[in-house]
């Protein structure tokens, strides 16, 4: 672990348990530790807890044993908490999930107002900001069906980000896109990732984890069976499911 | 070939309007040859006072009209406590508090398994007396009580059929549950359950007419009274399924606008 850097560390999970009704485990004594500033790529076949790690980390599902601590504060899921937590912690979801019946300012605009308390203006003018972050700032006042798959990414991530989160996750954010629209949700996860933002990404891009990841984490039944820096993790990993899992995928 | 299918278009609204107009006599032979049957005598020139009379120059409502008027302040004032007492009743059976979803579980069990008629009675003789309410109050409670009921299970249908990602997307924000409800969930869920929510309106506005159970004069009330002293049964009840009809096609059609305008939106 030593070999991440010295940044402090701003995610702790430590041990975590997250049995679903339907009796699968989901999430199976699950430790790990991320640094300010590091981009983990979360990789392993599907139904392999990784989804659930993240949800786990904004409470958006409760874990059964185990602790969280975000920037120093742990997850106790009490709505205080909670409001906490996701206010540092932004998410941006596979099947996007823009409100559909706002528009695209309206979209980013009003968690900063109800959550941070801005004014309308203010809002606004950081609305505009990160539209132009994410390259669609004539796109401000329409609608999400309005706009390709892409643009409706680019929006939700500008959402998340008007939260002035210190932590980013995305969840296969790019696996509902049409292939040519993939490069442009990219670009700006690799901005993001340059700037220096914390970053938790689930995803099936190994050249997006290659190129930007900093640590990439293989799961699967809701344990890490393999971990480390994408150069020794791609060119030689130690464990044959590992081999198995990146000859199918690569 | 456009001009073949535009011609076989246009016959066949020729078809229709032909089809309609001889159910609509057909529907009119019957009733009046059932009239005749029963050796009833048509006397419609003796209605326009029971509509309108005139009194010293100047029209003044007649009986039907006045009853009319008391529907619609009913209907109006009912209408809108259905609609909150529906809102809250499905807020409270998704929340998370037990004792929340209790009271709206033996609510909603008792208002839509008990007969109109039985809760009129029941909150006219013994609880308007307790609480010190008057008759229309009483009329108006009941009415919303029995409609909120449904109103909440469409209400709670709107909500349940909105993705769950938009939940998510909101918690995610830092959203509160209220705030998501407000600002996320609610106006999506409304849109969608518009035109049943409309329907509730319109067997409001008929299930009124059973208030007058409780003597209070709106416009079924009015018939009754009209008809126990002149005998006209079919002209004045022909006359008032009329203006129902006219009352709940108005309502659907502005719905329907507005529908429209929601859908323009975006």
């Amino acid at each position: 672990m030593d070999t991440r850097g010295t940044e402090p560390v701003i995610i702790d999970v430590d041990r975590i348990c997250k049995t679903f009704a339907n009796g699968v485990a989901a999430l199976d004594h699950f430790s790990t530790k991320i640094r300010r500033s590091e981009v983990v790529v979360v990789i392993g076949p599907s139904g392999s807890g990784k989804s659930t790690f993240l949800r786990c980390l904004n409470g958006l599902e409760e874990i059964d044993a185990g602790t969280i601590t975000i920037d120093g504060i742990p997850l106790d899921h009490s709505k205080k908490n909670r409001l906490e937590i996701r206010k540092e912690v932004g998410m941006v979801f596979q099947a996007f999930n823009l409100f559909p019946h706002m528009t695209v300012m309206d979209n980013i605009t009003l968690a900063q107002t109800l959550v941070r308390k801005k004014s309308k203006a203010e809002a606004r003018q950081t609305a505009m900001e990160l539209l132009t972050k994410v390259n669609i700032p004539e796109k401000a006042d329409c609608y999400p069906d309005q706009l390709s798959g892409g643009q409706q990414q680019r929006v939700a991530i500008a959402r998340a980000l008007a939260m002035r989160p210190k932590i980013m996750m995305f969840d296969e954010a790019t696996s509902a896109l049409d292939p040519e629209m993939i490069g442009e949700v990219l670009d700006v996860m690799k901005t993001l990732a340059r700037e220096g933002m914390t970053m938790v990404v689930v995803t099936h891009e190994m050249g997006f984890a290659r190129e930007v990841g900093d640590w990439v984490i293989f799961m699967e039944g809701g344990r890490i069976v393999e971990e480390g820096a994408p150069a020794h993790f791609f060119t030689a990993p130690s464990q044959e499911r590992t081999r198995l899992f990146l000859s199918q995928i690569l | 070939m456009i001009n073949k299918v535009s011609t076989a278009l246009k016959r066949h609204r020729v078809l229709d309007i032909v089809g309609f107009l001889a159910v609509v006599s057909a529907i009119l032979w019957v009733v009046v040859k059932g009239a005749e049957n029963q050796g009833y005598h048509w006397q419609w020139f003796r209605l326009p006072p029971y509509l309108i009379q005139w009194t010293e120059g100047r029209p003044v409502f007649g009986p039907i009209l006045r009853g009319l008027a008391v529907t619609l302040n009913i209907t109006w004032i009912s209408l809108i406590l259905t609609y909150a007492i529906g809102l809250v009743t499905a807020l409270l059976r998704l929340s998370s508090s037990f004792i929340g979803r209790l009271v709206a579980r033996v609510y909603l069990e008792t208002a839509r398994n008990a007969p109109l008629l039985v809760q009129l009675y029941f909150i006219y003789f013994i609880i308007a007396p307790v609480l010190g309410i008057e008759r229309l109050t009483a009329a108006v409670l009941a009415l919303s009580l029995f409609e909120g009921a449904y109103a909440s299970e469409i209400y709670r249908a709107g909500i349940v059929s909105i993705h769950r990602g938009q939940w998510e997307a909101a918690h995610s924000l830092g959203l509160s549950t209220w705030h998501s409800y407000r600002h996320i969930i609610l106006p999506q869920a409304i849109r969608r359950v518009l035109p049943p929510l409309t329907g509730q309106a319109v067997s409001l506005i008929k299930d009124s007419s059973l208030v007058s159970v409780l003597a209070i004069y709106e416009m079924t009330m009015q018939a009754n009274a009209i008809v126990s002293q002149t005998f006209l049964v079919f002209e004045i009840y022909f006359t008032i399924a009329a203006i129902y009809l006219a009352l709940t096609l108005a309502l659907s059609r502005l719905v329907n606008r507005m529908e429209q305008r929601f859908k323009l939106e975006h």
